[in-house]
């Protein structure tokens, strides 16, 4: 792990606990998403620029904007105190569940192992051999997005079309009814 | 465009209640000079998604944040006003049904549903590629459209008392 991953992690780790921990709304709003920029760039760290770049415009961008619009129509008092009063007992819940689920991170391969099933598994070198000729496109994410798996595509864009418009319905019937 | 807005922050910043949004020269000249910038380029993501990195999602989310940046400069309500509060929803309807009809589309060309290549035959160059590209299309403007309509929506919040 070289030093600029390692700052990365603590970053990441820094602002998610500081999302938790900070006591003003604005300032959690602020450190989730140096959170979210952080993660897109260990997406982009980890050879998954199109997942980093989906990070980086939604999470980061996206979703500041919104909870930043949200938090304007709340009261927000003074803030006395930085950080919010950890209770012990839920902070020692939510470090169990820490410790239990990364137990599973021993069964994952390292980054960029060659025997790893991510590597070396038929479908992915199918998809990477005969990508191009079958669908004339260099970006073979997007080949599989789009024309292997285009029908689940489509019924991801028909569940952002039914979930939205279902939120705006139930947000303003007014503007848009 | 811009002259359309140039008039709008004046009247728009001092009523917003308690908003943080009021509109600056600094802001209002940022927005913009990067606004074209940022329009490009969600538009570069989402049309080559299919050489690069990106595509239709990434794409469209960076153009609704164009609308966004116009709301946050010049006023949310004013920006509404501008494009409309139907538009962003008839966007998102005619984005899905793109989508839809490019894969009824080719099952009519008797080919199976979404096979892309079979567009060829009604001199569609490059069919597999272009119909990608459309179908990425159709992904944008329905992200887009989601992401302007939220933007709105919750700007305006719960009641529905203020929008014009």
């Amino acid at each position: 792990m070289t030093p600029l991953e390692l700052a990365l992690l603590v970053l990441v780790l820094g602002a998610a606990v500081a999302t938790a921990a900070l006591r003003s709304v604005l300032s959690s709003v602020v450190a989730f998403g140096a959170y979210s920029l952080g993660i897109a760039i260990i997406w982009v760290f980890l050879r998954a620029p199109d997942v980093g770049l989906t990070e980086a415009a939604v999470g980061a961008g996206i979703m500041t904007v919104l909870f930043l619009l949200t938090i304007v129509k709340t009261e927000h008092p003074d803030v006395e105190r930085t950080f919010e009063r950890i209770d012990v007992r839920a902070a020692g819940v939510a470090v169990a569940l820490v410790l239990v689920l990364s137990t599973t991170l021993f069964a994952l391969p390292a980054v960029g192992d060659a025997n790893s099933a991510v590597a070396d598994d038929d479908v992915t070198e199918y998809y990477l051999e005969n990508a191009y000729e079958e669908t004339q496109v260099n970006n073979a994410v997007t080949a599989v997005l789009a024309a292997y798996r285009g029908f689940d595509t489509m019924g991801e864009a028909a569940v952002v079309y039914s979930a939205g418009v279902g939120l705006l319905v139930v947000l303003d019937r007014e503007v848009f009814g | 465009m811009s002259q359309q807005e140039r008039g709008t922050p004046d009247t728009q910043a001092p009523t917003d209640r308690g908003g943080p949004y009021v509109g600056t020269p600094i802001i209002m000249a940022t927005v913009r000079v990067v606004m074209p910038f940022v329009f490009t380029f969600g538009l570069f993501v989402m049309f080559h998604g299919a050489d690069s990195s990106g595509g239709g999602f990434q794409g469209g989310v960076i153009v609704g944040t164009v609308v966004l940046m116009l709301g946050i400069a010049f006023g949310i309500e004013a920006t509404r006003e501008w494009i409309g509060s139907r538009l962003p929803v008839a966007l998102v309807g005619v984005g899905v049904l793109a989508f839809l009809f490019t894969g009824i589309g080719s099952v009519l060309l008797g080919a199976g549903f979404l096979d892309y290549s079979v567009y060829a035959e009604i001199g569609v160059p490059k069919a597999s590629k272009y119909g990608i590209e459309f179908v990425e299309l159709a992904i944008g403007v329905i992200v887009a459209g989601i992401v302007t309509g939220l933007f709105f929506a919750i700007a305006a919040g719960f009641d529905g008392g203020e929008s014009a």
